[in-house]
């Protein structure tokens, strides 16, 4: 399995400013004084090798979007954030090399950020397509046709030429999609949430966003642990520091790096991904908010085996 | 995790040992709430000098500790954290929701 990340922020999606752009810059710069480079290559071997990813790069700005490669070979994504713009830009690249031209959605819900990609997926004009939309929530079509309508979209829903189906997926029984056995767990969220694991190949990738773990509710987390089971890549929701999560953004429907360690751990999945990120929080935050999950898991690991952190952002792939 | 309780006329200092994690963080959070409950008008240090370390169902047991202590007028803080535990506060930013002393004495000076 093989996932891409196109869209990783949470609630808003973000763009950087020329002065971010400037103050990297000025770091690279400050960073190389004194050094000469033969070549591009030497100059990009230094900038990859001696550079912050802060500097060097960027966690990116687009919203929720994910997309895992399994299965008998249709295109499988995780929620319509903003990302989902890129990505069906390169679908179409993909297709016009031969890629089936079928697309299996999963929304984890209905909120603005995780659906506000679709007026913008240009293969929902290619009358060639079928994109089937799976989700928990009854309402996702409403949703879908809503953001659509004239007060908010020019293009109507029903101008859209591609065969586009919704289907409803129980929570209590295991899915076979696309070649891909997909559970769905109900998270605490606004309106809900749902959680999807993908199981292919004996290998399993867990999509776990915009999902509040509850102080008066710490009882009931064992269901994750279950969830999240032997899982080879877990994507969480950790938007808020853990003191946040339980004081001033209380019941906002969102978690902490902290809590997904403990549940990956109890859980013994391999490899944690950070995600849903907060949108005020610049590149240099979230290179701290990493290096500090990373020494909460060694600190916090007792005997239990590591759990790999890892910071998702736009343009990240993972094989698992 | 082990707990130990020293009652003072100023004060009520519970001191838990060894690691609060999912195995135990219940049983860490129903002695908070007995603490709050007999505290009765004093301060409630919880010294944390013997804790290795504390996963995030221990914190949250704080976090709901210190609301449940706010409702009773419980004047709370935490005391003594070693190397990790000071750690822990700063990631999880809980240095910023409870006062933390450096001592025990200085918490109850």
């Amino acid at each position: 399995m093989r996932v891409r990340f196109w869209g990783t922020r949470g609630s808003l999606p973000v763009a950087m400013r020329a002065d971010t752009v400037r103050d990297k810059l000025v770091a690279g710069v400050l960073a190389a004084s004194g050094r000469t480079f033969a070549d591009r290559a030497e100059a990009a071997a230094f900038v990859d090798g001696e550079l912050d990813f802060a500097v060097r790069g960027s966690y990116g700005g687009a919203s929720s979007c994910v997309e895992i490669e399994a299965g008998d070979g249709a295109f499988i994504v995780c929620d319509l954030g903003s990302g989902l713009r890129e990505f069906g830009l390169d679908a179409m690249r993909r297709a016009g090399g031969g890629h089936p031209r079928r697309y299996h959605i999963f929304l984890s819900h209905l909120h603005w950020d995780h659906i506000m990609g679709f007026p913008f997926f240009v293969p929902a004009f290619d009358p060639e397509a079928t994109i089937v939309i799976h989700s928990g929530h009854p309402d996702a079509e409403t949703a879908l046709r809503r953001q659509q309508e004239e007060i908010s979209f020019p293009v109507a829903f029903d101008w859209l030429r591609a065969k586009i189906e919704f289907v409803t997926l129980a929570t209590d029984v295991p899915h076979v999609i696309g070649g891909v056995t997909v559970t769905l767990l109900e998270q605490y969220h606004s309106h809900k949430s749902y959680g999807y694991r993908f199981d292919a190949g004996g290998r399993s990738v867990v999509y776990s966003t915009d999902s509040e773990h509850r102080s008066d509710q710490m009882d009931t987390e064992e269901r994750f642990e279950a969830f999240f089971a032997g899982a080879d890549l877990v994507v969480c929701d950790t938007m808020y520091s853990l003191g946040d999560s339980v004081s001033l953004k209380q019941d906002w429907g969102h978690s902490s790096s902290l809590v997904a360690i403990d549940l990956c751990r109890m859980a013994r999945a391999r490899t944690l991904a950070l995600f849903h990120h907060e949108p005020t929080y610049s590149d240099a935050q979230l290179q701290t908010i990493h290096a500090e999950a990373i020494s909460y898991e060694a600190l916090t690991r007792g005997e239990d085996a590591a759990v790999q952190v890892i910071c998702a952002y736009d343009g990240l792939e993972v094989d698992v | 995790m082990d707990w130990n309780r020293r009652d003072t006329p100023d004060a009520l200092v519970g001191r838990p040992q060894g690691r609060v994690d999912e195995s135990n963080w219940s049983v860490f959070a129903a002695h908070l709430a007995t603490a709050i409950a007999d505290a009765g008008g004093r301060r409630f240090i919880i010294d944390l000098g013997g804790v290795d370390y504390m996963s995030s169902r221990g914190l949250r047991a704080l976090s709901t500790a210190l609301a449940a202590a706010k409702k009773t007028g419980v004047d709370m803080a935490l005391a003594a954290p070693g190397p990790a535990m000071r750690e822990i506060l700063a990631i999880s930013r809980y240095d910023k929701l409870f006062v933390v002393h450096a001592s025990v004495d200085a918490a109850l000076g």
